[in-house]
């Protein structure tokens, strides 16, 4: 295995009683990026996350933290890695800050350094203003930012979050979306799984799709990723538009909130579309994917997922 | 060593703040304090009727307030299992135990942290009954017995909150792991004696007794000191009796018991001056083995034992009961806080059904 830091699975495995929840799950994490852990309901992610985060052995294969195996070392990978977990858990009667202040003293850091740390995480995840409540007040929203500053408490060099984003609002995805970008900016390695996957569109370099407790195969991914899709495309005269779609399309042309879609089977044959309307002298003010990179790629692996 | 209590520390003094944030915390607290003073002003007024007039009122008043100790012990042990039978079990429920073993305090730290503040938040309960207990020397209980009573009933709260934290640890529901502490309670301070009376009685020995008597119905035919000058071997009586002896260490292991016990016996008196000391004494002359083979002689009128040597040769010739029930308490206490850490053990292997890590 290599030693290239960051978080490397290698068929992994863990099932409760007769419930395989991981059966074969293979990928790697590199440092200075944000990968995407992307799979339906049920599909073993957080038995994975909790493997990564040394709570949880697995049952076979290995796990490699910047370069430690959290079950012949836990301490040492839980140094270096941050959990966010997708429970909300929070010390009730705690205010926002001792609550950072205390997880910082549980990693050993002393009051001075865990009082200054505490500070500097509250304008990090933009809770300086509810600093002094106590965190049974906060909305679910406010507890997922302090869940992401107690996982950033110890400025770990590996990151895991499990659906950081749910409850959020829009301002604070992308304050989040911003902060893990940076974070990985800073050479981190940042493993964020999500449902919201227009979201991790945004955010992730690279995905590691899961079905089933397995990884799926990079062949697949590539087939699924490539496979025809619906192309959103606007114009100001829509008739003509409509006219010039069914003469150089080759699928059926529907309507969606004013806009026309069309399958289009590559980014190559988008490319020629797209001059060949142009060329047409037609106004084209809207042409994209309707739907997000990942989301295509994982609906595509939903609907094959039956064949080999 | 200095890093592992540190740890322990932080874990301890988080539990304490969530702990005494708590409005219900203080509620129990005030009720425990009047239901004392109930118990205590009831006492006192129903004493100083009881002894107007009479010359020897303090050890009345001993007597009757050794019943406050065992009162507040009650109510302690009521406390307890409340305080701590979900001290793992509930973080698990409400999402923060798996964010405290994600970070660097290790398993034995978290049990260690919570058993300390599940402990300090039931001794509270001790202070407040405190002024009572002190109290309690005005109406003629010894100093002594209030120092030793105060030492005996820490322990027991410390016992009763380490078998609180373990099973915690050890059971996943709260409800049901605070219900099986206040079972173990209840097995502890009802079961024992139970388990005394039935093991005794299950356990027994058989005996033979020789008898002798008097062949003569003539009450002239004595001696100057009462003793029938013609005695004949009647026969042998066979019987069983229950061997207590086999058996009380089950009492001992009781804390009403094991608190009676702890406290030394007030050596000017010959006979038990207090509850406490009626109590010590029926629990040390159980440890006595009865007699299998005895001969009884009538015609021997003369042959009674003196009691008054018995009571502190009895005290001095057994095993102080309170130590063995000291020992038996803390073996499953420890039992208990070894069991949670064992399953705090991170990675986890192996899962209870039904349970999660976060």
């Amino acid at each position: 295995m290599t030693d290239f830091g960051g978080i490397s699975a290698r068929a992994l495995a863990r099932s409760f009683g007769s419930v395989h929840a991981v059966s074969n799950i293979s990928f790697d994490a590199l440092p200075g990026r944000v990968t995407g852990l992307i799979g339906p309901n049920g599909s073993g992610k957080t038995t994975l996350m909790l493997m990564l985060a040394s709570l949880l052995r697995p049952d076979a294969g290995q796990v490699l933290i910047s370069g430690i195996d959290p079950t012949l070392d836990p301490v040492g990978v839980r140094a270096r890695m941050g959990w966010m977990p997708d429970a909300l858990g929070s010390w009730s009667s705690l205010t926002v800050r001792s609550a950072l202040e205390t997880t910082g003293r549980l990693y050993r850091m002393d009051r001075t350094l865990a009082a200054a740390r505490a500070s500097e995480l509250l304008d990090l995840v933009g809770l300086r203003e509810l600093a002094e409540r106590p965190t049974r007040v906060l909305s679910r929203g406010q507890k997922q930012r302090l869940s992401l500053g107690r996982a950033l408490v110890h400025d770990p060099e590996v990151l895991l979050l499990d659906e950081p984003a749910s409850g959020l609002d829009p301002v604070a995805r992308l304050d989040l979306q911003r902060l893990v970008r940076s974070l990985a900016a800073d050479g981190k390695t940042v493993l964020v799984s999500s449902h919201v996957l227009a979201e991790l569109d945004d955010m992730a370099d690279d995905a590691v799709y899961v079905e089933a407790g397995a990884t799926v195969s990079v062949e697949r991914v590539a087939q699924a990723r490539s496979s025809t899709r619906l192309w959103r495309i606007r114009a100001a005269e829509r008739e003509p538009l409509r006219a010039a779609l069914l003469r150089f399309g080759d699928g059926p042309v529907t309507d969606d909130r004013g806009d026309l879609l069309l399958p289009v089977a590559s980014e190559a044959a988008a490319a020629d579309l797209l001059r060949a309307l142009v060329a047409a002298d037609l106004s084209i003010s809207a042409f994209a994917p309707a739907v997000g990179d990942l989301e295509h790629t994982f609906l595509d692996l939903n609907r094959t997922a039956d064949r080999p | 060593m200095t890093d592992f209590l540190t740890g322990a520390g932080v874990v301890f003094s988080l539990e304490m703040r969530q702990r005494v944030r708590g409005i219900a915390w203080y509620v129990m607290l005030g009720v425990f304090f009047v239901l004392i003073l109930l118990v205590t002003a009831i006492l006192t007024i129903v004493s100083s009727v009881a002894t107007a007039g009479a010359t020897d009122a303090s050890s009345a008043g001993g007597g009757a307030f050794s019943v406050i100790i065992y009162f507040v012990l009650l109510l302690g042990t009521l406390v307890a299992p409340a305080l701590s039978g979900n001290t793992i079990n509930g973080d698990r429920d409400s999402g923060t135990l798996a964010t405290m073993q994600v970070t660097l305090v290790s398993n034995w730290q978290i049990v260690l942290g919570k058993f300390l503040a599940a402990w300090v938040t039931a001794l509270a309960f001790l202070v407040a009954a405190l002024p009572f207990l002190i109290f309690t020397i005005v109406e003629g209980v010894r100093p002594l017995t209030i120092v030793v009573s105060v030492l005996v009933l820490a322990l027991e709260l410390g016992v009763v909150s380490a078998i609180g934290v373990g099973l915690s640890g050890l059971i996943t529901r709260p409800l049901f792991s605070i219900v099986v502490t206040y079972l173990v309670v209840a097995a502890l301070s009802v079961g024992t004696l139970i388990g005394f009376g039935l093991g005794g009685l299950l356990l027994q020995s058989p005996t033979t007794t020789r008898v002798y008597s008097s062949t003569s119905m003539d009450e002239d035919d004595v001696d100057e000191d009462g003793t029938a000058i013609e005695c004949t071997f009647e026969g042998v009586q066979r019987g069983t009796t229950p061997r207590f002896d086999r058996v009380w260490w089950l009492l001992a292991a009781n804390p009403y018991v094991l608190l009676a016990d702890a406290v030394p016996a007030d050596p000017t008196a010959d006979y038990p001056s207090d509850l406490f000391g009626s109590i010590t004494y029926g629990e040390r002359s159980a440890q006595l083995a009865p007699e299998l083979n005895s001969t009884r002689n009538d015609c021997d009128l003369s042959s009674s034992s003196d009691s008054s040597t018995t009571y502190h040769h009895t005290l001095a010739t057994t095993t102080p009961g309170w130590l063995v029930g000291l020992i038996v308490q803390l073996v499953v206490a420890a039992a208990a806080i070894l069991g949670a850490g064992l399953r705090l053990r991170t990675p986890a292997g192996r899962l209870p059904a039904g349970s999660r890590i976060a």
